[in-house]
C-alpha cells in the first residue's frame, strides 16, 4: 500500500488504476457483511430493470403485431356511418379495403339473455392474421347462410351463458342465426378495446337483416386498408401510409373518422401502458430508496471495521481524500455486483414472461434485451448507492491515525465535512432530476419525491424526537420496561433505522391497501335511487316514450331517465384543429376517438354551471354547447371559445356557452359535451334510457326485466351496470397485481434493511444480554424487554404508515385520479397490522439469537 | 477442612475450546476446593486457563466434563435460567473490564442485580452500596463520565450488591493504574472481611495473590502440584 500512498498530491482521478487494484485486493478477502447491501441494491434495480424491460416489450410486441392488431396498414374508423360509394372507391383504388361493424346487442337463447359484443365482417376478414374456430373451419364458412339461417361464431363465455353449444340458435335483434364455431382466437381482438360481453361474429349482411341497424344505432365502422406497396416492396412503407391518410383527409376533410396506423394502434393503451409503467417504476424505486437506508448502515458497518486498515493508510501517507476514495472505490465495486446482477435479472425478465406466460396473457410480448431498461436501472442503482454511502464514506476523511496507539472507547463524532455532504446532495438532486426526467407524468413524479424525501425527514425527526423524550422522560420503576426504553435510547440506536424502514415499508402498504380499497369503493358503491341498474341503448327516437311507458309498467318502483345519445369525434379545439393541440394528460382522451353527445333544454341534473349560462329553452341561434369543467381546463378552453364536433360525418362549430361540473360517480346520465337542442334538428339520434331501482331491489327482479326487454324489443340494447362493474373491477384486480408484486419487492427490501439493522446491532445487544445474564437476568426477562422495545418502535412506525399512507393515498385518489376519498382503514390496518407483527417477529428472531450467545463466549471475546 | 462447607467445589473438570486444528484443552481434569469465606488467589502465565476457571466457578461456561459444585448445588442440574438466578443471587462477578452497561447511570448498574431478583428496595440498597465503595454523589452518572476507578468501583458494588456468598473477580486491576488498583484491591479485600464473603481472585501480581489465604497456580491447564499451594497465614 505504501508504493501508492507516498504519492500524495497528485489529483486523485490519476490514480483510479491504484485505487481499483487496491480495491479488488482488499475484497479477495470476501464480502461477509454485504449480504443485506447487495440485496437492497439488487432487489431496487431488478424491479426497476425488469418493469422497464417488460414495458419496452410490450410496445414492442405492439409494434411487430400492428398491422395484425389493427387489421390492415391503417383504419378509418367512425361511428353511425359506414363509407359512402365514394369513400370506398378511393380505398379500393389504394389497396385491399375490408371493413368490420362493431355494437352491443341482446343475444336471446329460450329464456337465458346476454349482452353481447358484434363484430360484423366483410369477405375479406381478416386481412391480416387468422380467426381460429373450434371446430377448426374457415371464417367465412362458418358464417355464410345455410337453409336460410345466418352462421354466427361466439366466445366459449357467451355458450356458458346462455347455456348453448355449437348447432343451436341464437337470436339477435330481430333475426334467428346458428352457433357455427366458438371463438378461439381474433387477430384484431386488442384494437377493439374494453368489451363488456362475450365477442360474437357475424356477416355484415346477417347484421344488416337483423334490423340492429337502425337510423342513430351506436355502430363503429372500422374500415381498415392494407396499402399497396410500391413496387418491389413486399408491404407498404410508412411513407405510403401517410401519403394514403393525407389523401383522404383531403378528399374528404368532413367524413370525421378517426385514424390509426399500425404503428399507432390505440394512443390511449399505450398511455396507460406509460402510467403503469410509471407507477411501477416508482414503486421499484421506493424499494431501492427503503433499501437506501439498508445501504447507508452497511457502509457504516464497513468503515468501522476499516477503522483500523484506514488508520494505518493515513500513517503511510494517505490523505482523508484518498482514504476516502479508496473506500469509495471499494463500495462501488461491491455496488456494482448487486446493480449487474439485478439489470441482469430484470433485462432477462421478458424472456421469463414470454416464455413462461406468453401464452396466457393477451398481449404481445417481445423477447428481446432492452438497453435502454438495462441502463435505467444501472444509473438508479448507482445514484442511491452514493446518495446513500457518500455520506456514511464522509466519516473515513476524519479517521485518525492515533487510534492505532490507544484505544478510542468512544470515537468523537465530528459534523461531517461540507464537501461531503456537497456530494451526498448533488448524488440526490441526481437521482431526483433522474426520476424526474424519465417520468411521462411530471406531477406524479413530483408528489412522488416529495412525499418520499418528507417521509425521510419525517422518520427522522421522529426517531429523533423518540430518543430525546424517553431520554428525558423519569425512568420508569419497572425494570422490564426500563430496560426495553433504554435500548430505544441508547447511543447507536437502532430506532432510526428501524424505523425508517419499517414506517416506509408501512406507508407504501397502507398507501397501496387504501388506494385499492377506494378504486373498488368506487366502483361498488351505488347509490340505489340514483344510480341506474341499467343502461339502455339504441331506443329509436319513436320508441322512446313507449318504452319508458314499458319500463315503469314493468319497474314500478324505478327512477326512468333519458337522454339523447349521438357519437361524435371533437375535431376544432378553438381556432385548432383537434390534432394540434397538445391537451393536458387529464383530458387527452376526450380527443381520441368518438364520445357520447347529447342535447338538452335545462342543466342536466347531477352537474351544476361554474361559468356562463344555459340557454333559453326555446333557443334557436347558432349552435351552443356545454363543457365539463375539468375537461375545459385540460384543453385550454373558456366560456364564448369555439368547439367543432363531426356528428354523423356533418362538422359542427358550436359557441361554448357555459361550463358544468359533473358529478359523474352516481353513473346516471351524464355527458362531456351537452349541445343546445336545435343544433341536431333534424338529425337521427337514437335515446339512451336509464332504469335505477328503488333500494331494495333484488338480482332476479333485474334479471327479469333484462329478459322480458330482450324478448319485447329485441333492437334495445340492455347493459347491467353490474356487469359492466364487475369487468373493470376485473381489470382493476389485475393491475393490482401487477402493483402488488411491484410493491412487495419494495416491503422485501424493507425486510431486508430491518434484518440489518438488527444484525448491526446485535454486538451491543449481545453485550448488554450477556451482562445482565451474569447479573442474573432470565432469558424470559431479556426476551419481554425487547418484545416491549420492538413493539414501542413498531408501534410508531405503524402510527407513521398509517398516517403517511392515508395521506398519500388522499393525495393520489383525489389529485391524480380525481375521485371522492373515503377513509377505508380495514385493509390498511390488515395489513400494518399483518406487516408489524413480521416484522416483530423477525426482530424477535435474531434476539433470541443474541439470548442464545455463551455469557463466556462473549466475555472472553470482549 | 473435612467438616467445614465447601464454598466450591470441582472435580475432574475438563474444557476444550475451539474446533478442529484450533481446539484446545484448557482446562485438564481439575480438582479444586475452596471453604467458605476462604480468599483464594488464582495466578499463573497467560493462557493457563485461570481465567476460564474462574468463568466455570462462576457459572458462565459448563465444562465438558467434571462436576462444579457451588455452596452445594451442583450446576449441571441448573438449567440456564435458572442457573442465571442462582448466579445472580449467590455469586458477585467483577471484571477486568468493569462491564457497566453504558447506558444506565452507576445507581442504576448497582440496583440491576436486586431488581432482577424482585427486591423492592433495591435502589436504596443500591445507594447503600455505593456509598459503601465511596461514590455516595457519583448516583446518576454514566459510566463513560466516571474514571476507570470509579468504573471498577461501581462494578465491585454491583457485585457485592446482592450480598453473594462468593465473589469471584478477574483481574481487577488489570486496567488501572497503581494507586487506583491498590485502593480497588483494599476495598475488596475489606468488603470480604466485613460480609464474610468467599473471594476467588484472578492475578498476575505476586503481591496481590500474597494477600489471599491460599494460592493455586496454573499451568497449562492444570493446577500445579498441591505441595506448591501456599498456605498463608492471615496475610492481610
Amino acid at each position: 500500500m505504501s508504493i501508492a500512498i507516498g504519492r500524495a498530491g497528485r489529483p486523485i482521478e490519476s490514480q483510479w488504476p491504484l485505487l481499483l487494484r487496491l480495491a479488488i485486493r482488499d475484497l479477495r478477502g470476501g464480502i461477509s457483511g454485504f449480504g443485506i447491501f447487495i440485496g437492497c441494491i439488487f432487489l431496487g434495480v431488478w424491479a426497476i430493470t425488469a418493469v422497464s424491460a417488460l414495458s419496452h416489450s410490450l410496445s414492442d410486441g405492439l409494434a411487430r403485431e400492428g398491422r395484425t392488431i389493427l387489421g390492415g396498414d391503417v383504419s378509418f374508423a367512425r361511428s353511425h356511418t359506414p363509407l359512402s360509394d365514394e369513400e370506398r372507391s378511393f380505398f379500393t383504388a389504394r389497396g385491399a379495403l375490408s371493413g368490420v361493424a362493431i355494437m352491443r346487442a341482446i343475444a336471446r337463447h329460450n329464456d337465458q339473455t346476454s349482452l353481447i359484443e358484434i363484430k360484423a365482417v366483410d369477405g375479406r376478414y381478416p386481412a391480416a392474421g387468422a380467426v381460429v374456430l373450434s371446430p377448426v373451419l374457415p371464417l367465412q364458412d362458418a358464417l355464410g347462410v345455410h337453409d336460410g339461417i345466418a352462421g354466427m361464431v361466439a366466445d366459449q363465455t357467451l355458450s356458458a351463458r346462455l347455456d348453448i353449444k355449437v348447432g343451436d340458435r341464437i337470436e339477435i335483434g330481430a333475426s334467428s342465426f346458428e352457433l357455427r364455431a366458438l371463438l378461439t382466437s381474433e387477430p384484431d381482438k386488442l384494437a377493439g378495446g374494453i368489451g363488456f360481453g362475450p365477442r360474437v361474429i357475424l356477416s355484415q349482411d346477417a347484421l344488416r337483416a337483423s334490423g340492429l341497424l337502425q337510423p342513430g344505432a351506436l355502430v363503429r365502422w372500422s374500415n381498415r386498408v392494407t396499402v399497396t406497396p410500391e413496387r418491389g416492396s413486399v408491404i407498404a412503407s410508412d411513407r405510403d401510409i401517410t401519403r394514403l391518410i393525407e389523401d383522404a383527409n383531403a378528399a374528404f376533410p368532413n367524413a370525421g373518422w378517426e385514424v390509426r396506423t399500425r404503428t399507432n394502434i390505440s394512443p390511449q393503451f399505450s398511455r396507460n401502458v406509460d402510467r403503469l409503467t410509471q407507477f411501477l417504476v416508482l414503486i421499484g424505486l421506493t424499494s431501492l430508496i427503503v433499501g437506501g437506508s439498508g445501504i447507508a448502515s452497511a457502509v457504516r458497518g464497513f468503515v468501522e471495521r476499516k477503522r483500523t486498515a484506514i488508520a494505518i493508510m493515513r500513517a503511510l501517507g494517505a490523505s482523508g481524500s484518498y482514504a476516502f476514495a479508496a473506500m469509495l472505490t471499494e463500495i462501488l465495486c461491491i455496488a456494482s455486483l448487486g446493480i449487474a446482477a439485478g439489470a441482469l435479472a430484470g433485462a432477462v425478465m421478458p424472456f421469463i414472461v414470454a416464455g413462461l406466460f406468453g401464452t396466457l396473457i393477451p398481449f404481445p410480448l417481445t423477447a428481446a434485451l432492452y438497453p435502454q431498461a438495462i441502463a435505467g436501472g444501472i444509473v438508479y442503482g448507482l445514484l442511491v448507492t452514493l446518495s446513500f454511502a457518500l455520506g456514511p464514506l464522509g466519516r473515513v476523511h476524519d479517521i485518525s491515525v492515533s487510534g492505532l496507539f490507544r484505544d478510542e472507547v468512544e470515537p468523537q463524532r465530528s459534523r461531517l465535512r461540507w464537501n461531503y455532504r456537497l456530494l451526498t446532495a448533488a448524488a440526490a438532486l441526481a437521482l431526483i432530476s433522474t426520476a424526474l426526467a424519465t417520468s411521462p407524468n411530471l406531477r406524479l413524479a413530483l408528489i412522488y419525491i416529495g412525499a418520499t424525501l418528507g417521509s425521510f425527514v419525517i422518520l427522522r425527526l421522529l426517531a429523533g424526537s423518540l430518543i430525546a423524550v424517553l431520554r428525558r422522560l423519569p425512568r420508569p420503576r419497572g425494570l422490564t420496561l426500563r430496560l426495553a426504553l433504554l435500548e430505544i435510547h441508547r447511543p447507536g440506536t437502532l430506532a432510526p433505522s428501524i424505523l425508517l424502514s419499517l414506517g416506509l415499508g408501512l406507508a407504501l402498504l397502507v398507501t397501496l391497501a387504501m388506494i385499492d380499497a377506494n378504486l373498488r369503493q368506487q366502483i361498488e358503491q351505488q347509490i340505489p335511487g340514483t344510480t341506474p341498474s341499467f343502461f339502455f341503448l339504441d331506443v329509436r327516437a319513436a320508441d322512446a316514450s313507449s318504452f319508458q311507458d314499458y319500463l315503469k309498467a314493468h319497474a314500478p318502483q324505478g327512477l326512468v331517465e333519458t337522454a339523447p345519445l349521438l357519437r361524435g369525434r371533437i375535431v376544432k379545439v378553438g381556432d385548432q384543429r383537434a390534432e394540434d393541440v397538445h391537451p393536458k394528460d387529464n383530458a387527452a382522451w376526450v380527443l381520441e376517438g368518438d364520445r357520447g353527445i347529447t342535447f338538452a333544454s335545462k342543466v342536466p341534473d347531477g352537474s351544476s354551471l361554474t361559468e356562463g349560462t344555459w340557454w333559453p329553452v326555446d333557443y334557436s341561434g347558432p349552435p351552443l354547447v356545454s363543457l365539463d369543467e375539468e375537461i375545459a381546463d385540460g384543453l385550454g378552453l373558456k366560456a364564448g371559445d369555439a368547439l367543432g364536433v363531426n356528428v354523423l360525418g356533418r362538422e359542427i362549430t358550436a359557441r361554448i356557452a357555459n361550463l358544468r361540473r359533473v358529478n359523474w360517480r352516481t353513473l346516471g346520465i351524464n355527458f362531456v359535451l351537452v349541445f343546445s337542442p336545435n343544433t341536431f334538428a333534424g338529425a337521427p339520434y337514437t335515446t339512451l334510457v336509464t332504469l335505477a331501482f328503488r333500494p331494495g331491489n333484488t338480482s332476479a327482479e333485474e334479471n327479469a326485466i333484462l329478459r322480458s326487454t330482450a324478448r319485447d324489443y329485441p333492437a334495445i340494447t340492455s347493459i347491467k351496470v353490474k356487469d359492466v362493474l364487475d369487468a373493470v373491477s376485473n381489470i382493476i384486480s389485475q393491475l393490482a397485481i401487477a402493483i402488488r408484486a411491484a410493491s412487495s419487492v419494495a416491503l422485501i427490501a424493507a425486510i431486508l434493511v430491518l434484518a440489518g439493522a438488527i444484525a448491526a446491532g446485535q454486538r451491543a445487544r449481545a453485550y448488554d444480554a450477556v451482562v445482565l445474564k451474569t447479573l442474573g437476568a432470565t432469558r424470559r426477562r431479556l426476551l419481554v424487554a425487547m418484545l416491549v422495545e420492538y413493539t414501542v418502535l413498531g408501534a410508531v412506525a405503524a402510527l407513521f404508515g398509517l398516517i403517511a399512507g392515508a395521506a398519500a393515498a388522499y393525495v393520489i385518489v383525489t389529485r391524480i385520479m380525481n375521485f371522492d376519498f373515503a377513509w377505508v382503514w380495514g385493509q390498511s390496518l390488515a395489513a400494518a397490522s399483518l406487516a408489524l407483527i413480521f416484522a416483530l417477529l423477525l426482530g424477535l428472531i435474531g434476539t433470541w439469537r443474541v439470548l442464545g450467545v455463551e455469557p463466556a463466549k462473549m466475555l472472553r471475546s470482549l | 477442612m473435612g467438616i467445614e462447607a465447601a464454598a466450591v467445589e470441582l472435580a475432574g473438570v475438563n474444557i476444550h475450546l475451539g474446533r478442529g486444528a484450533a481446539r484446545v484443552h484448557v482446562l485438564r481434569d481439575i480438582d479444586l476446593r475452596i471453604k467458605s469465606r476462604e480468599a483464594v488467589g488464582l495466578v499463573g502465565p497467560s493462557g493457563s486457563g485461570k481465567s476460564t476457571l474462574l468463568m466455570v466457578l462462576a457459572g458462565l461456561e459448563r465444562p465438558d466434563s467434571g462436576s462444579v459444585l457451588i455452596e452445594g448445588h451442583d450446576l449441571a442440574k441448573l438449567d440456564e435460567d435458572r442457573l442465571a438466578r442462582f448466579r445472580g443471587a449467590r455469586i458477585g462477578i467483577v471484571f477486568q473490564s468493569f462491564h457497566l452497561i453504558p447506558t444506565m447511570t452507576a445507581l442504576e448498574n448497582v440496583a440491576m442485580p436486586l431488581e432482577l431478583q424482585g427486591a423492592p428496595d433495591a435502589f436504596a440498597r443500591a445507594a447503600q452500596e455505593l456509598a459503601s465503595v465511596g461514590l455516595a454523589d457519583r448516583h446518576v452518572h454514566y459510566p463513560a463520565q466516571l474514571s476507570g476507578g470509579e468504573q471498577q468501583r461501581v462494578a465491585l458494588a454491583r457485585a457485592i450488591a446482592a450480598d453473594p456468598a462468593i465473589l469471584v473477580a478477574d483481574e481487577p486491576t488489570g486496567n488501572l493504574d497503581d494507586a487506583t488498583g491498590t485502593a480497588i484491591i483494599d476495598l475488596i479485600f475489606d468488603l470480604k472481611r466485613a460480609r464474610g464473603t468467599t473471594l476467588v481472585l484472578v492475578t498476575h501480581d505476586p503481591l496481590l495473590a500474597a494477600r489471599c489465604d491460599r494460592v493455586v497456580r496454573m499451568r497449562s491447564g492444570r493446577i500445579e502440584p498441591a505441595e506448591a499451594d501456599v498456605i498463608l497465614p492471615a496475610a492481610q
